[in-house]
Order: structure tokens, then sequence, then C-alpha cells
């Protein structure tokens, strides 16, 4: 069986008298230890998906479980141990008041876990900061050194699963490439399971074993990693896609 | 832990990349918004002003030559022009205007600081919590807060100390339950951009409850604007206080209390004007070094205002 299994999944997002239905129908397994990966083009609904599965949007119909069994809602403090979330601004999700120190410690004092001094250098260490960083505050980081530190703050309750919002969207190419290649290593070395959302198919053919393409908050087709690096798609919107992400290429000029 | 001080200098070690404690990231911290306010020539005279306020406050009994409610002989000492005897002058039952304007310093502290203790936390809590939670609870507590600033500040007051009896602890309640909404109002607005940012989604899936994230995530952000517009109200805080104090309202004779000090010397203001005017200009130094040192304060903290 699937460790999540999202069934059906339906979020409409209603104010001022108007109705949009971010999701209709979604519906996704992902095994255990797998790197599941979502791409679409903006407004697809693919960070709608890691929203509701998190408990950030409220669910208008269908069915989450993880491990066979429904998740509560609202979620439980059992559920936040098993699940955390990167976002996609570094910028955006650290507390500008905040330390390093405070971020990680933070999730420590909530969960009522020992050793958190350790656990903090620990943590820090496993993203390649070292302990210098600890009582820095986030504006005296890069954007990569942010984005570590949030990567961090994620695995610092020891969770199964981690849903990765276009985790390096917002990083310049060659941040981007580390920042992966970081997330590569923590999943082999923890057994991690992950949901990347990105529009970016070039980070999710590295990074996935298997992706769904999201259109209009829909699954228009599902894919393994060798499909999509071989161009073996069947709908035209994956194709458009991968057209897409092929560049700008200079044909060359049509004669008259 | 390596030793700090000894090695580099205190600056170095305050603008430290890489602090080494809690301590030593707070202090930098500090250290670098006193930097940055310090190079604010009005907000450092407004700062200047306001400290001044509180060591007159604090050292009344030594600098004050006179009683200040006791007068002199009567006979010969009633409204005195100002001189080396007597630095402001006398009022009309021949007491020393420097000695009470110095004593006055004690009232108009303790109106500001307790005006600011009791209605800064009340607002930042009905704000952020309004903000922070919505619907209806916003909507409650907003009507609230619409009611309380739908009375004008001097007006309730005048109602509340006529309730309770006039008095300088009346007049600072009066005070304080009127100038709280705007507080709230501003704390709510905060709160709105603050509490969909990513980093408040990000403390939510870590599971901490509400209180948690309203104390420790929502009203640091909710602060800096705050205290910057308790801080330009303090100057209207104690002008109701003195206003309240001339209609015999606040503070009662014999209080030196700046306000009521210019309501006695209204009689003869045109023959004697220092008994009036003394107090007058105490109030308008205070209140300017109170606005002086809100603006600093806003070119320092707020981050809307830019560089």
């Amino acid at each position: 069986m699937a460790l999540i299994d999202i069934e059906n999944l339906e979020v409409t997002f209603s104010g001022g008298g108007r109705h949009v239905r971010a999701l209709t129908g979604v519906s996704l397994a992902v095994e255990e230890e797998d790197s599941f990966g979502i791409v679409g083009e903006s407004g697809s609904g693919k960070s709608t998906v890691l929203r509701a599965l998190c408990g950030l949007t409220p669910v208008t119909a269908g069915r989450i479980s993880i491990d066979g069994k429904p998740v509560p809602s609202p979620r439980d403090q059992a559920f936040y141990r098993r699940v955390q979330m990167v976002f996609q601004d570094p910028y955006a999700s650290l507390h500008p008041r905040h330390t390093i120190d405070r971020v990680l410690s933070e999730p420590l004092v909530i969960h009522g876990l020992d050793h958190v001094e350790k656990r903090v250098e620990q943590a820090l260490e496993d993203v390649g900061l070292g302990a210098g960083f600890r009582f820095r505050y986030p504006h005296q980081l890069s954007g990569g050194q942010r984005q570590r530190v949030a990567i961090a703050r994620a695995l610092i309750l020891e969770p199964k699963i981690i849903l990765l919002d276009e985790p390096t969207s917002a990083l310049d190419a060659s941040i981007q490439a580390e920042v992966l290649n970081l997330l590569d290593r923590l999943r082999a070395q923890r057994g991690l399971t992950y949901i990347l959302v990105s529009h970016d198919l070039a980070v999710v053919s590295h990074m996935c074993d298997r992706l769904v393409v999201m259109q209009s908050g829909e699954v228009v087709e599902e894919l393994t990693r060798e499909a999509l690096q071989a161009h073996e798609t069947t709908q035209t919107y994956t194709r458009n896609l991968l057209t897409a992400s092929a560049g700008f290429t200079r044909s060359p000029a049509r004669p008259r | 832990m390596s030793t700090p001080v000894s090695r580099q200098s205190l600056g170095d070690w305050l603008t430290s990349e890489q602090p080494v404690s809690r301590s030593q990231a707070r202090l930098g911290q500090i250290w670098r918004t006193w930097k940055l306010f310090s190079g604010n020539r009005l907000g450092m005279v407004g700062l200047g002003i306001v400290v001044l306020l509180v060591l007159v406050a604090i050292f009344a009994n030594v600098m004050a030559p006179y009683d200040p409610l006791l007068g002199g002989d009567l006979r010969t000492e009633r409204l005195l022009p100002p001189s080396w005897e007597h630095l402001m002058g006398t009022d009309d039952l021949a007491r020393d205007i420097f000695s009470r304007v110095v004593h006055g310093a004690r009232l108009t502290l303790l109106v500001v600081a307790l005006v600011a203790i009791i209605a800064t936390p009340i607002g930042l809590l009905v704000g952020t919590v309004s903000g922070y939670f919505g619907g209806w609870v916003d909507t409650v507590l907003m009507r609230i807060t619409d009611i309380f600033l739908a009375f004008p500040r001097l007006i309730l007051a005048l109602a509340f100390v006529a309730a309770l009896g006039p008095g300088i602890e009346n007049a600072i309640i009066a005070i304080a339950i009127t100038s709280w909404p705007p507080y709230a109002r501003l704390a709510r607005a905060e709160t709105l951009t603050i509490r969909n940012a990513e980093h408040i989604d990000a403390i939510r899936l870590q599971g901490a409850s509400s209180p948690r994230i309203i104390w420790g995530h929502v009203v640091p952000l909710c602060l800096s604007s705050v205290i910057i517009r308790v801080t330009l109200d303090m100057a209207g805080i104690i002008l109701t206080a003195a206003g309240l104090g001339f209609l015999g309202l606040g503070a009662q004779p014999p209080q030196p209390e700046w306000g009521a000090m210019i309501a006695g010397g209204r009689r003869f203001i045109i023959d004697y004007w220092w008994v009036a005017t003394m107090p007058g200009i105490a109030i308008f130094a205070v209140s300017l070094g109170f606005n002086l040192l809100g603006d600093g304060l806003r070119d320092v903290l707020d981050p809307k205002a830019g560089k």
C-alpha cells in the first residue's frame, strides 16, 4: 500500500461571492522512500496539493491518508512530526527577527524534545552550515544559506515525509544545484519520502523517480523519469511543457 | 567558548558576523539599531529631552530650590518676576514656579508611563488577536474598537472623571481607555500583512499553538510600529492630561501639574505672563521631545519607511 494516498482531492477557494476551484479531483499515490514530482504551470494547483496535504488550506472534498489512516483535521502533533515542508521563498520563510538558533530550537521546544543544543548543532552540520551560523539573523545570510536553514528546520523533527514547494526556484542556478544535491543526499541518508513541486522539468527529472503533470487543477498525465527523459508523453500539454522547458530555440527564419 | 573582549574591541565584538552566543547576537542587533538611530540628529535631540525629563523627575528633590507646595511670604513674595532668586518667578501663592515645574515632571512622567503601560498591551493584544484569527473574532473585537474610537478622547475622559471623581489616577485611567483603539487598529493592520507570510505557515507546520505564534512571531513584528505610534502619541497624552488639569478634572491643587498651573495663571496672564508661560514652555518642550523621538524611531524601526 502507498505511504501517502490522496483520492479525489478538491479544494475550492471562496471569497467575495466568487468560487475558484483550485483542485478538481486530484488522486495521487506516493510510495515510501519515493521521490515524487508534481509539475505544471503557474496556477495549475500544484502547490495547493501540498498545502492541502499539510493542512494549511482547507479541503473541500476528497480523502488524504498516510499509512492507510486518514489524516486528522486539524492536524495533530504526531502529523507534524512525520510531515514537514520546505517553502519556496527563503526570504519569506524565515522570521526576520529570530536568530537561526531560535528558528531551529523552537520546534524542539514545542514537541518537548531533549538535547536541544546538540540537535541544533547537528542539524546545521547536516545541511552544510557550520556552528558559526547559529546565532546569526536571516538578514546576515545569503539566499542559498537561508534555504539550507529552512531545510534544517524541516528536518529537525526527524520527519519521514518532506514536502518541497519549489525549493530552488528563488535561487540562482549554481546554488540550485547545491541545494538539490543536498536534498538528494539527505534523502538517501535518511530514507525520506519527498513530494517535490516545481515548474522546472529539469529539476523534477533530476530529483524524482515518478511525476505527475497538472493543468488547471487536474492531473493530466503520470510519468516515470525514464519516460520523461525519452519524451514519451501521450498528452499534448506535457509535450508543450517539454518544448517550453527546452528554452528559446533560434529556429531558422521561414522563407516567405 | 572564546573570550570575547580580550583580543578585539567591544565594537568588533558587537558587530561580529559570527556571534557565539544568544546574548551576543541580541546585543549586536541592539547595537546596530543604536548606530542607526544615533545618526539621526533630531531623534537624538528628542531622546535628550526625554532623558532630561526622566532625570529631572528622579532628582526633583535635589534640583528644586524651594518646596513646590508651600509658598513663601504672601505679603512680599507673590507674583515675583523671574530673577536669580526665583528662576521662573513665583505664582499667586508665593510658590517658586521653577520648583513646581521640576516636580511637575514627575506627574507628567507618571501619566505618560502609566498610559503607555496600560494602553499599549491592550491595543497590541486586541489588534493581533483580531488580525490573526479573523472571522467573527475580528468582527467582534473591531466593532468594540470602533465604539471606543467613536468617542472624542477628551469628552470620554471628562465623562469618566466626572463619574469617578477628579484626580490624577482617574485621569490616567480615562486617557488609557481612550487611547488604545488606534494601537489595536495599527496592530491588526500589521498582523493582516504578516499572518499569511511563509514564516508563519512554517511555524504553524511545526505544531505551534496560536498563543505561541501570536506572542512569539506576530507581536515582535507589530511592536516597532506600535512603539513608534505610542511615542508620537505621548505628546497628545501629555496635552490631554494637561487639558484635564486645566479644566480642574485632572491633578488637584496643590499638586504641581503643568496643565493645572496654566489654569491657575490664566487669570493674570496679561500682567504676570510668567505664571502661565513657564509650565506652558515645559509642556511644549516635552511634547516636542516625544515627537522628535518618535520620528527618529520611525526612521530606524519602520521597515516601510525605506532608506
